[in-house]
C-alpha cells in the first residue's frame, strides 16, 4: 500500500514515539525469526492511535521496542527528543519511570495493594509529588472514588482495568502504551475504558498507542496502523469499525 | 503414574534443591556423628585395649572414694615372679609426686600423680622422648608438659612425701592416653626405685605380667590369683583391656549424645524446611494434580505419587548426606583427635552399618513424613479445580478462630507448666518440666504463626512504608502467605530459641556466679592447700596468713578452718578474721547471719533438717553431738555451706584442727595489682604445695569455661539455623516464580533491577527477622525459667549485645537468602514474564 510514513502529520505536530528502519530479530533454534522489519512509524502527541494485526505480525514486539521494554536488532526508537536504542538497563527503567504509561490486557495490579495504592505505585517508585487535583480528576473521570480503598479481589474486571488506567495517566507521561486494554473485559466494560482513553487523547492531551486486534476497540482510535508479518502494511485515519474490518479483509487476501 | 512423577522430578529438579540441601546437611550431621563417634570409640578402645592387651594378666586393686588406694606388697611381686607360668612381672607404683611449676608452686589443684614405668609396665608408650633409667631423670605425662611447659631436657622439682624438693632432668613425655584420674592430675613417672622413694609408698597399686611360653592367659591369671592377697582383682590383659575401652566408650558418650541432640535439631528443621517446599510445590502444580484427576488418576495414585517422588528426593539426598556425613566425621576425628586424647594414634575411619542406616532412615523418613500432610492436601484437589482459572494467589484464609484459641490454650498450658517448674521443682525435673514448657510454647507458636506473622508485618507496614516504595512493597510481599512465611519463620525459630536459650542461662550463670563471688566473698587472692586424690587436703600454715596480716597491703585475712570429713554429719567451718554477715556472707532463707555468736550456728537449707531460725539443732562436734540454737539458714551453691559456727565455738569443740584450710585477703584499696600479688607470692614462696588462687583468674577462668560450651553449643545448632536459611531462600524463590508477572509489571512501571533484588531482600529480612525475634523473645522466657530451676537466686542476665548480634546475623542469613531468588526475578525478561498468562 501507501509508503510508510515516518512522519504522521496531518497537523504537523511533533511525534511522541518515532522508529526509523525498526528491526528485531528473534533467534529460535536453528532459525530466524523477523518480528519486526524495518518498521518506520511515529506516533502523534496528544493523538490515541491503534496497531492491529493478524497474531504474529509483530505488534506486541513493536509495541515493547516502542516502550524500552525490548530492545531492537537494528533501526532506532525515539521517544521524544531521546533516542532510546542503545541505552542500558537503568536509563531504560528511568524511561519508563518517568515518560512511559502502561496498561495490560491482564490489568496487572498488586494483589496486596488497594486501588489508590496501585494508582499512586508508579509515582511513589519515581519519588514524584502526586498533583492531588489531577488524583481527583483522573479518579472521578474513570469513577472509582468509592472504591479506592478495595483491594484488586475485589473489584471487578472493568473496575481494576481503570484503575489501570489511572496508574497509568496520573503522571501524564509523554506516551502510554496499552496491549490489548479490553481483552479480558465485557464488551461493556470495554467501551468504558476505550471511552477513557479516547477521551484523555482529546481532553487531556495524552499520547496512546493501544496493540488490539478487535476491529471495534480499534474504531475509538484517531488512527490505526496495520502490521503484517513484520512489516507496517497500511494505515487508516479516523477508522470505523466496518473500515477497519475491511482494511483487514483485504490484508488478509 | 510413576512415570508422570519421574517426569516431574526431571522438570522441577531445581525447585527440589534447596529440599535436598536439607536432607543432605541434616543426615550429613547424623552420620558424621555416628562416624565421628564410632572411629572415636574405635580409636580410644584400640589404645586403651592395646597397652593392656600386651600383658598376660595385671594384678590390680581398686580404691574406693574413702580409703587410701591398697597396696600389693613387693613379696606378691617376688611371688609372682616365683611362678613358673609367669615370664617376667614388673610392679606399678602410683602415689603422689607434686611436681612444681614454673612459678614455684605445685600444679594444679590435685596434686600431679607419681608413677614408676618401665619397658616392662602398661604405661610405657612415649611420646617423645625416652624412659627415665636413673635417679635423677622422670617423665613427664603429656598433659602435664602442656600445663607446665616444661619439654625435653628441662629441669623440674618434683616435692617428695616428706615435702622436700628434687630435681629431676625430663627424659621424655609419656602418652597416658584416656585415663581419666591421670589425665586430669597429670603425671611424673621414675624408675621403680625413685617412685618408691619419691611417693613414700613401698608396695604397687598394679602388677603387671607376662606369661612364660606355653601358657595361656587365664592359666596365667589363675595362677597369679593364687599368689595375690583377697583385695587384688586379677583379670588377663584382654579382660582388662575390654573394660578400658568401655569406660573410654562411656567418656564419648557425652559428646555423642550433645551432637545427636543437635542432629535431630538439624533433621527436624530440615522436615519443616521440607513440609514447606513440597507445600509450595504441590500448590502451584494445583491444575496439574487436578488434571491427573481429570483425566483418571484416583486419590490414592495422586497421594501416592507425591510421596514417591518425596521418598525419592529423600533417598538420593540421605545417600548423598551419608557420603558428605562420612567425610565430616572422618574430618572431625582428624581434627579433634588431639583435644579429644586420641593423640597420634592412627584413628582407622569407622563406618558401622548403623551410621548409614540410621542417616538413610531418618533422611527419607524425615521427608516423606514432612510431605504427607501437602500430599494428602493434593490429593483432595478436586478434577473440576483443572478448569477453574489458576487459584487466587496468597488467598489464604486460615481458620484463624481454632488458631487463636489452640494458641492460646497451649500458651497458658506452657505458662503453668513453667510456673509449677520454677516454684516447685528442682534440678532435674525442673529442667525436663521446663523443656517440656518450652515445646508446649512451641507448638502454640505453630498454631499462632500466621496471625504472628500477619500481625507483627502489619505493625511493621507503617514504619516500612514510610522508608519508601521499595520496603513497603516488601512488607505487603511478606505479609502475602502468611502460612507459608510462619513455616519458613519456625524453621529459623527452631535455632534461634534454642541458641538464644542457652546464651541466656550461660549468661545469667556467669552474672549469678561472679556477682556472688563479688558479694559474699570479697577477695582477691585465696590460698589453699593441695589436693590429694584420697581427699586430704593440705592444710596452711598459720605461719602464712600471719606474714600476710602484718603486711602493709594486705586490708584482710580470713582463715577458713573446717572440720575434716571423719566426722559424720555436715562439715563445720568457722571463719577467723572475717565477720559472718558482713565480710563473709550469703544468700540467706531465714533469720539473720549478723546473729551468728557463741552459742548458735548458721545451718545451709540442705542440712537444717527443716529447722528454721530461732530453732535448735544438734551439730555433730569432735567432742561429741552439741546442740545450738539456729542464728540462720542458708541457702543456694555458693557462700556459707554446711554449718558454720563462731570461732570461739569452734576452738573449744574441734581442739585439734589448728591449721587452716583456705585463707581469702584483701588488699588495701590503693594497692597496685602486683605489688599485691608479690605480697602474696612472697608469703607462699617457702610452701611450694599451696595454690595461690586470685579472684580475677578464678573469674575468667570460670568465664572461659562457659564461653567455651556455648561456643560449641552454638556451633552445633547453627546448622540447624543455615538449614532454616535455605528454607527462607526456598520460599523466597517459589514466591519469585508465583510473582513473575508481578516484578515484571513494576519492572515495566520503573522499578530498577537493584530495586527489585532489594524488594526480595528485605522481604526475606523481614521473615528472618520475625523467625529470629520470636525465637529470641522465647529463648529469653525459657532460658531464664530454665536457669531458675537449675541455680537458686539466679540473676537474669540477657545477653544484649550476643542478641543483638543475632540480629544482625539474622539480617545477613536474610540478605543471603534472597541473593539467588533476587538475581532470577531481576533477570527475569520483562515481556516474556508479561506475555505468559
Amino acid at each position: 500500500m501507501s509508503e510508510n510514513s515516518p512522519n504522521d502529520p496531518p497537523d504537523g505536530a511533533s511525534p511522541a514515539v518515532i522508529t526509523r528502519d525498526l528491526t528485531k530479530v528473534f533467534d529460535a533454534g536453528d532459525s530466524e525469526v523477523r518480528a519486526l522489519d524495518s518498521v518506520n512509524v511515529g506516533f502523534t502527541r496528544g493523538r490515541f492511535a491503534a496497531i492491529m494485526g493478524p497474531s504474529g505480525s509483530g505488534k506486541s514486539t513493536l509495541m515493547h521496542c516502542l516502550a524500552g521494554l525490548d530492545s531492537a536488532t537494528s533501526g532506532s526508537v525515539r521517544v521524544g527528543e531521546t533516542e532510546i536504542t542503545g541505552l542500558g538497563d537503568k536509563e531504560l527503567t528511568l524511561l519508563r519511570r518517568q515518560r512511559i504509561g502502561f496498561i495490560f490486557q491482564s490489568f496487572n495490579l498488586l494483589p496486596v495493594l488497594t486501588a489508590r495504592q496501585n494508582i499512586l505505585l508508579p509515582a511513589q517508585i519515581a519519588g514524584r509529588e502526586v498533583d492531588q487535583e489531577r488524583f481527583d480528576h483522573i479518579v472521578d473521570v474513570v469513577g472509582l472514588r468509592d472504591r479506592l480503598d478495595h483491594t484488586p479481589a475485589k473489584l471487578s474486571g472493568g473496575q481494576q482495568q481503570r484503575v489501570a488506567v489511572a496508574r497509568a495517566l496520573l503522571s501524564s507521561p509523554d506516551v502510554t502504551f496499552a496491549d490489548e486494554p479490553t481483552g479480558n473485559l465485557d464488551s461493556r466494560s470495554g467501551a468504558e475504558v476505550l471511552d477513557f482513553l479516547r477521551d484523555s487523547a482529546r481532553e487531556m492531551g495524552q499520547t496512546i498507542v493501544m496493540v488490539t486486534h478487535d476491529p471495534v476497540a480499534a474504531a475509538y482510535a484517531d488512527r490505526v496502523v496495520f502490521l503484517r508479518d513484520g512489516r507496517l502494511v497500511d494505515e487508516l485515519y479516523e477508522p470505523s469499525a466496518e473500515s477497519v474490518l475491511d482494511r483487514i479483509g483485504k490484508l488478509e487476501v | 503414574m510413576l512415570r508422570v512423577t519421574l517426569a516431574n522430578l526431571r522438570a522441577h529438579s531445581g525447585r527440589m534443591v534447596t529440599t535436598a540441601l536439607a536432607i543432605v546437611l541434616g543426615v550429613m550431621f547424623v552420620t558424621g556423628t555416628l562416624v565421628f563417634s564410632d572411629t572415636l570409640d574405635d580409636a580410644l578402645g584400640a589404645q586403651v585395649k592395646g597397652s593392656a592387651e600386651e600383658y598376660s594378666a595385671i594384678v590390680h586393686t581398686e580404691r574406693t572414694t574413702e580409703e587410701k588406694q591398697p597396696e600389693l606388697p613387693r613379696q606378691t611381686l617376688d611371688d609372682i615372679e616365683s611362678l613358673p607360668e609367669v615370664g617376667s612381672a614388673a610392679g606399678v607404683v602410683h602415689g603422689d609426686a607434686p611436681l612444681i611449676g614454673q612459678e614455684g608452686q605445685a600444679v594444679g589443684s590435685m596434686s600431679t600423680a607419681g608413677l614408676s614405668a618401665s619397658e616392662d609396665t602398661r604405661h610405657s608408650t612415649m611420646a617423645e622422648g625416652e624412659l627415665p633409667t636413673g635417679p635423677d631423670e622422670a617423665a613427664l605425662a603429656t598433659s602435664s608438659a602442656d600445663v607446665t611447659g616444661f619439654g625435653v631436657g628441662d629441669e623440674v622439682t618434683v616435692l617428695d612425701a616428706e615435702g622436700r624438693e628434687h630435681t629431676f632432668t625430663v627424659t621424655g613425655l609419656l602418652d597416658l592416653g584416656v585415663d581419666p584420674e591421670l589425665s586430669y592430675r597429670g603425671a611424673v613417672a621414675f624408675t621403680e626405685d625413685t617412685a618408691h622413694a619419691m611417693t613414700g609408698i613401698d608396695g604397687y597399686s598394679e602388677i603387671d605380667v607376662t606369661g612364660a611360653p606355653g601358657y595361656t592367659d587365664s592359666e596365667v591369671r589363675d595362677a597369679v590369683a593364687e599368689v595375690t592377697p583377697g583385695d587384688a582383682e586379677v583379670l588377663t590383659g584382654a579382660e582388662l583391656g575390654a573394660r578400658l575401652a568401655e569406660s573410654a566408650g562411656a567418656e564419648t558418650e557425652l559428646i555423642t549424645t550433645g551432637l545427636m541432640l543437635a542432629g535431630a535439631v538439624s533433621v527436624i528443621v530440615a522436615g519443616i524446611v521440607i513440609s514447606n517446599t513440597f507445600a509450595i510445590l504441590l500448590a502451584q502444580r494445583q491444575r496439574e494434580m487436578a488434571l491427573l484427576r481429570c483425566v483418571g488418576a484416583g486419590r490414592g495414585q495422586v497421594l501416592r505419587g507425591v510421596l514417591f517422588e518425596a521418598g525419592l528426593v529423600g533417598l538420593v539426598s540421605s545417600a548423598v548426606g551419608v557420603l558428605a556425613g562420612i567425610g565430616v566425621g572422618y574430618t572431625g576425628v582428624v581434627l579433634g583427635a588431639d583435644a579429644l586424647g586420641v593423640g597420634d594414634s592412627a584413628a582407622s575411619l569407622v563406618v558401622g552399618p548403623a551410621a548409614i542406616a540410621v542417616g538413610l532412615v531418618a533422611g527419607t523418613g524425615a521427608t516423606v513424613v514432612a510431605a504427607l500432610v501437602p500430599a494428602v492436601r493434593a490429593a483432595r484437589i478436586p478434577p473440576l479445580a483443572a478448569l477453574r482459572d489458576s487459584a487466587a494467589q496468597g488467598a489464604e484464609r486460615g481458620t484463624s478462630t481454632v488458631r487463636v484459641v489452640l494458641g492460646a490454650v497451649l500458651g497458658l498450658a506452657s505458662a503453668g507448666i513453667a510456673t509449677w517448674a520454677v516454684r516447685s521443682l528442682e534440678d532435674e525435673p525442673a529442667l525436663i518440666a521446663v523443656v517440656a514448657a518450652g515445646v508446649v510454647a512451641f507448638a502454640g507458636v505453630v498454631a499462632l504463626g500466621p496471625l504472628l506473622v500477619r500481625a507483627l508485618v502489619a505493625v511493621a507496614r507503617g514504619p516500612m512504608r514510610e522508608l519508601g516504595v521499595v520496603s513497603g512493597l516488601a512488607a505487603d510481599n511478606s505479609g502475602r502467605s502468611p502460612k507459608r512465611a510462619a513455616t519458613a519463620m519456625i524453621a529459623l525459630t527452631v535455632g534461634a530459641t534454642l541458641i538464644t536459650g542457652y546464651s541466656v542461662i550461660s549468661d545469667s550463670a556467669e552474672e549469678t556466679l561472679t556477682n556472688k563471688l563479688d558479694e559474699q566473698f570479697p577477695v582477691d587472692y585465696e590460698i589453699s592447700g593441695q589436693m590429694s586424690p584420697h581427699g586430704f587436703m593440705a592444710e596452711v600454715d598459720p605461719e602464712v596468713s600471719r606474714e600476710l596480716a602484718e603486711n602493709p597491703d594486705v586490708a584482710r585475712v580470713v582463715r577458713v578452718r573446717s572440720s575434716g570429713a571423719e566426722l559424720e554429719g555436715p562439715s563445720v567451718s568457722a571463719y577467723f578474721g572475717g565477720e559472718v554477715g558482713t565480710e563473709v556472707s550469703a544468700p540467706v532463707a531465714s533469720g539473720d547471719l549478723a546473729d551468728l555468736e557463741p552459742g548458735s550456728v548458721v545451718v545451709h537449707e540442705d542440712d537444717a533438717e527443716g529447722n528454721e531460725a530461732g530453732d535448735e539443732i544438734a551439730v555433730e562436734t569432735a567432742e561429741g553431738e552439741e546442740t545450738f540454737e539456729i542464728a540462720a539458714v542458708t541457702e543456694g551453691n555458693t557462700g556459707l555451706l554446711g554449718v558454720t559456727m563462731d570461732p570461739d565455738d569452734f576452738r573449744e569443740h574441734f581442739p585439734d584442727v589448728t591449721q587452716d584450710q583456705s585463707v581469702s585477703i584483701q588488699g588495701t584499696e590503693d594497692v597496685p595489682a602486683d605489688e599485691l600479688r608479690d605480697t602474696v607470692m612472697a608469703a607462699v614462696a617457702d610452701h611450694p604445695r599451696l595454690q595461690v588462687t586470685s579472684a580475677v583468674q578464678m573469674r575468667q577462668e570460670f568465664t572461659e569455661i562457659l564461653d567455651t560450651l556455648l561456643l560449641v553449643v552454638t556451633a552445633m545448632l547453627a546448622l540447624s539455623v543455615l538449614i532454616a536459611v535455605a528454607g527462607v531462600a526456598n520460599t523466597m524463590a517459589l514466591s519469585v516464580l508465583e510473582r513473575a508477572r508481578e516484578s515484571a509489571m513494576l519492572r515495566a512501571l520503573g522499578l530498577t533491577r537493584g530495586q527489585v533484588r532489594r524488594m526480595l531482600g528485605v522481604e526475606a529480612v523481614v521473615l528472618s527477622l520475625i523467625g529470629t525475634g520470636v525465637g529470641i523473645a522465647l529463648g529469653v522466657v525459657f532460658g531464664w525459667a530454665a536457669g531458675v530451676a537449675l541455680l537458686d537466686g539466679l540473676i537474669l542476665s540477657i545477653p544484649v549485645p550476643r542478641i543483638a548480634g543475632f540480629l544482625t546475623a539474622a539480617v545477613l542469613a536474610g540478605l543471603l537468602a534472597s541473593v539467588l531468588p533476587g538475581r532470577r526475578a531481576a533477570r527475569t525478561s520483562i515481556t516474556r514474564s508479561l506475555a505468559s498468562e
